[in-house]
């Protein structure tokens, strides 16, 4: 059961990942990536590393989103 | 062309990787040698010695505190990289001018109102409690900086007159670092040593308030550093 909640995770972070890569619209790359900062906060907190967690939730779902849609708020929301 | 370089590129920096992965041993392996040195010393002693029920804070505070001080000076490094290369009210658009601003909804602000109050005291049980339960200074100071960035929505003016005035703002960023130099120079003139603390019988208090007191400043010093990371990006 543990195997299974994790590859099932890992398997959403690659897909995560490879969307964040892929996709051309910056705002959509951004709320894929919190989602991934959300997957990653669960995988510490099963993997028993609940400090690493809450610092990945706060910081990975919450903040890092908030600055990267500022920034593109600042330039350019697709890409080129 | 370009594509196989690429592949070649990525392969020959994968292939190195993957094999030093197959060489590492099993994830919780007992015999591996991360679990044979220091971390078994720290197990059996760590609570003992640091007064930390939460290992993961006697060893970021205690036996890593020197790691611990980098870290708070590469956060408040970014800030003051932010602060440099960010111009203000300028945008990176062609033509120039800040991005029309969006009246935030009466919803939003409400429910920020209504929740502030609680997570303020959330991030400060998270702050306080790092060193029986899982938490600590950074993750505290985290909770407090996106309360204040959601408040800085509601309650906030710009950069003119922003949530905190700029001259308290300079000295909670820095608090991190300064809580470092107080606790450092604080050890060095009880034990000898740059963030020693007090081992001996009787000075467990001692001890504790001093790691209490960095806790604190990096909570505090966290939370307006990143307040100032969100008011510099969005640069009004």
């Amino acid at each position: 059961m543990n195997q299974v909640f994790d590859l099932v995770m890992l398997a959403l972070l690659i897909a995560m990942a490879l969307a964040v890569a892929r996709s051309k619209d910056l705002v959509a790359a951004a709320i894929i990536f919190s989602g991934y900062g959300l997957v990653m906060c669960l995988l510490w907190q099963h993997r028993g590393a609940p400090d690493v967690a809450m610092t990945e939730a706060a910081i990975g779902a919450g903040v890092t989103t908030i600055l990267v849609l500022l920034a593109i708020g600042r330039t350019c929301r697709r890409e080129k | 062309m370009r594509k196989s370089l690429v592949a070649i590129t990525i392969a020959a920096a994968a292939v190195p990787m993957l094999i030093g992965i197959a060489g590492l041993p099993r994830p919780g392996d007992p015999s591996a040698a991360v679990h044979t040195h220091v971390a078994a010393h720290y197990i059996a002693q760590g609570a003992h010695e640091t007064g930390a029920d939460n290992l993961v804070t006697g060893v970021l505070l205690n036996y890593r505190a020197f790691d611990t001080f980098g870290e708070v000076m590469i956060i408040f490094a970014a800030l003051a990289a932010v602060m440099a290369v960010l111009p203000r009210g300028a945008t990176g658009l062609p033509g120039g001018g800040a991005a029309p601003r969006i009246p935030i909804s009466p919803i939003v602000a409400f429910i920020i109102r209504l929740t502030a109050p609680f997570i303020a005291a959330f991030g400060a049980f998270v702050i306080f409690k790092g060193h029986v339960s899982p938490g600590g200074g950074f993750q505290g100071g985290v909770i407090l900086g996106a309360l204040l960035m959601m408040l800085s929505l509601v309650l906030g003016r710009g950069l003119d007159r922003p949530l905190i005035p700029a001259r308290s703002a300079r000295w909670l960023q820095a608090a991190a670092p300064l809580a470092f130099f107080v606790v450092g120079m604080l050890g060095l003139a009880l034990t000898g040593a740059v963030l020693g603390y007090p081992a001996e019988p009787g000075r467990e208090l001692l001890r504790e308030l001093m790691m209490l007191f960095l806790e604190i400043g990096i909570g505090v010093g966290g939370g307006a550093i990143i307040l100032g990371l969100f008011l510099e990006t969005r640069g009004e």
